[in-house]
């Protein structure tokens, strides 16, 4: 009996030790954003991106001798279900987590992770009020709206010099917010801008909002907002006979934009980041995610990718995974990423992200604006 | 013509365009609830499957290398109008028939179930995002002093409203003059009593549902040509401003829907015309509460007589 006793035991400690072996192997990185809904897209590049620094990384030996394993979840780009997405990765047990995507998505689940001790970086929330908060867990690889709309304001202000400028924005946190930045920025130079007007998501038919623009005589419109509404407001406003020139935010440059406007999105001015793509050190890279079959020119595909490293390369040199030694080390170091040299400050932004404005065309590729 | 003016009828011409296109949805809500005094709520996806129906046709035609305009039209009118009408029958044959005669919030909930599901099954048969067209009928005419203010008024847009106008005419004419159209008012009357006189009511409610979702097919055609983009999500919106506008107007009155949708329409664009357009749906539905205030069975409804 006693024997039996001892062999149970000993069956059963194995299995345990197993089990733990098993997890040890592997450190899993939640990946949260939209994966359905009508911004599903951003998603998707976000996902390219995650994906594609899994892969290389585990093929160079993965992070301690443990491999990577990416988890995808998604939150609609609905803050209720970003929420439930939170908790979600909460109870499953991920420490690490690359997302979320809307800026309205991040900002409540952020709160869960930072309750919980799990290590979240964005690679596509812009608004600044998501590290405002003095969150510790908190970090991301893009830049900000407050950096955006100045970059955009600027642009406008030297380049652009419109005779009567209208500021539109989609009401949400992500596109008043960028709108609001190009305002100030814009009214410091002394270009007062005739319109300031807030359009609803979702609407189709944007004819009032032209009309008026056209009394206005309105030359240019900075549009803060998404591409659904923007690719609309360009086609009924070259439908209507509206001369001006759109600009607007990362929100609205990708080839959908293109695919609603059609020929009206020619010429529309979009900041974005730099085309990280482009970089010559970067061809290998772009190269492996082509030959996937997947498109390495979203502008998350590498902010995502280089959350990756900035976490794993935390990982090594603390040889832990342990959330909150990773968070010290990554607010006190720099890091040799794809994008290029990155540093946090306290609050958990880059120390600097540089934009570029550049010039979309009806086909859906774009060249750097002059 | 001052500024001003041509301002104020430009803004006239959107409002009437816009009103136009809730209109010929609400007409589909106001018929059913005329006749079975229900809110089939799945009417806005039946619109939106019209419209996914109508970018298949046309995109597929265009792919075969079809050229004449006309010609794709009508395929894409004939098609989207059969399929939508089978959709209709069969919502009605499986979510509301068997539910009839029960508490009338039953086959409410029920309404409101199929069109999450409609919903969700265009989201994953079709995906998530927009689909979108390339302009079809585009020009139009321009008048207005051009260093003043160019009023444009597309062919579209007039095709909108005349298509509004004939559908209102020619349902109008069904329900007064035709042998279904008699039946149809007397079930609207008293549904117990038709039955019991000899007809089938079972028939004339599903003939409803077939005109309704014929009618939503049409509104989908037209708005996917006007707008050019579609996605599974455009009938929720849609179906809550047609519904608005058959309630405004007198639910259960085929003039009143499309009175309701002129009126909602035009209250949207001179509202984004005079103040910050982010007040348009706040100004359009006060609007409601007030005239519902004062009319509680809408401009053209008949009040509720009390049956003895």
């Amino acid at each position: 009996m006693k024997k039996f006793t001892r062999t149970l035991l000993s069956v059963g400690t194995a299995i345990c030790l197993y089990g733990a072996a098993a997890q040890a192997d592997t450190i899993k990185i939640g990946l949260a954003g939209p994966a359905t809904g009508p911004v599903a897209q951003y998603g998707d590049m976000q996902k390219i991106g995650v994906l594609a620094a899994i892969e290389q990384i585990n093929k160079a030996g993965g992070v301690n001798g443990m491999q990577l394993e990416g988890v995808i979840y998604d939150d609609a780009c609905d803050p209720k279900q970003a929420v439930a997405v939170a908790n979600k990765i909460v109870n499953d047990g991920i420490q690490h987590v690359v997302g979320h995507l809307c800026s309205s998505s991040t900002e409540p689940a952020s709160d869960i992770y930072e309750e919980e001790g799990v290590l979240m970086i964005t690679a596509a929330s812009t608004s600044p009020t998501i590290t405002e908060k003095g969150h510790q867990m908190i970090f991301r690889t893009i830049g900000l709206d407050s950096m955006q709309g100045p970059f955009a304001g600027q642009y406008v202000i030297n380049s652009v010099k419109p005779k009567n400028m209208a500021i539109i924005h989609d009401k949400q946190q992500y596109g008043e917010g960028l709108a609001t930045a190009v305002k100030k920025e814009v009214e410091a130079a002394g270009i007062k801008p005739v319109m300031f007007e807030g359009v609803t998501p979702g609407d189709k038919d944007f004819s009032a909002l032209i009309a008026k623009l056209k009394k206005n005589n309105v030359d240019f419109v900075y549009y803060g907002g998404y591409h659904p509404e923007l690719g609309l407001i360009l086609r009924q406003s070259k439908e209507k006979g509206l001369n001006a020139r759109f600009m607007g935010p990362e929100g609205v440059g990708n080839p959908d934009i293109s695919k609603i406007a059609g020929a009206a999105s020619e010429g529309l001015l979009v900041t974005l980041p730099q085309s990280f793509d482009k970089d010559p050190a970067n061809q290998a890279l772009v190269k492996a995610i082509v030959d996937k079959g997947e498109d390495p020119t979203g502008p998350f595909v590498f902010p995502a990718y280089s959350a990756v490293e900035v976490m794993t390369a935390a990982m090594t040199a603390t040889k832990s995974t342990d959330t909150e030694k990773l968070a010290n080390y990554i607010r006190s170091n720099t890091f040799k990423t794809t994008t290029g040299e990155l540093a946090f400050n306290e609050k958990g932004d880059l120390a600097q992200f540089s934009f570029v404005v550049y010039d979309w065309h009806a086909d859906g590729t774009k060249t750097p604006a002059k | 013509m001052s500024e001003t003016i041509l301002y104020l009828i430009q803004q006239l011409i959107n409002g009437l365009t816009i009103g136009s296109t809730y209109a010929l949805i609400a007409i589909g809500y106001t018929m059913v609830y005329g006749i079975i005094g229900m809110i089939n709520f799945a009417h806005g996806e039946i619109y939106m499957i019209g419209s996914y129906i109508t970018f298949i046709v046309i995109a597929g035609l265009l792919g075969m290398g079809m050229v004449s305009l006309p010609l794709i039209l009508f395929i894409a009118l004939v098609i989207s109008v059969l399929i939508a009408s089978t959709y209709g029958w069969t919502i009605e044959r499986v979510a509301y028939r068997p539910l009839r005669g029960t508490n009338r919030l039953i086959p409410l909930i029920s309404a409101i179930g199929m069109s999450i599901f409609l919903q969700n099954f265009v989201v994953l048969s079709q995906g998530s995002r927009d689909v979108a067209l390339p302009p079809m009928i585009s020009g139009g005419w321009t008048f207005g002093d051009p260093s003043l203010f160019e009023v444009s008024f597309s062919y579209m847009q007039l095709f909108i409203w005349v298509a509004t106008f004939v559908t209102m005419l020619g349902l109008t004419l069904f329900i007064s003059r035709s042998r279904m159209g008699r039946a149809c008012r007397a079930c609207s009357e008293d549904i117990g009593m038709t039955n019991l006189l000899g007809v089938d009511t079972n028939r004339v409610i599903a003939t409803t549902f077939i005109i309704g979702a014929a009618l939503a097919a049409i509104a989908g055609l037209l708005l996917s040509l006007y707008y050019g983009v579609a996605n599974p999500f455009i009938g929720f919106m849609a179906g809550l401003k047609a519904f608005t506008a058959a309630v405004l107007g007198g639910i259960g009155s085929i003039p009143g829907a499309v009175l309701g949708g002129l009126i909602l329409g035009v209250t949207e664009a001179l509202t984004a015309a005079y103040f910050p357009s982010e007040y348009k749906d706040v100004v359009a539905f006060s609007l409601l509460i007030l005239i519902l205030l004062f009319r509680p069975s809408g401009l053209l409804g008949k009040p509720e007589v009390e049956k003895v």
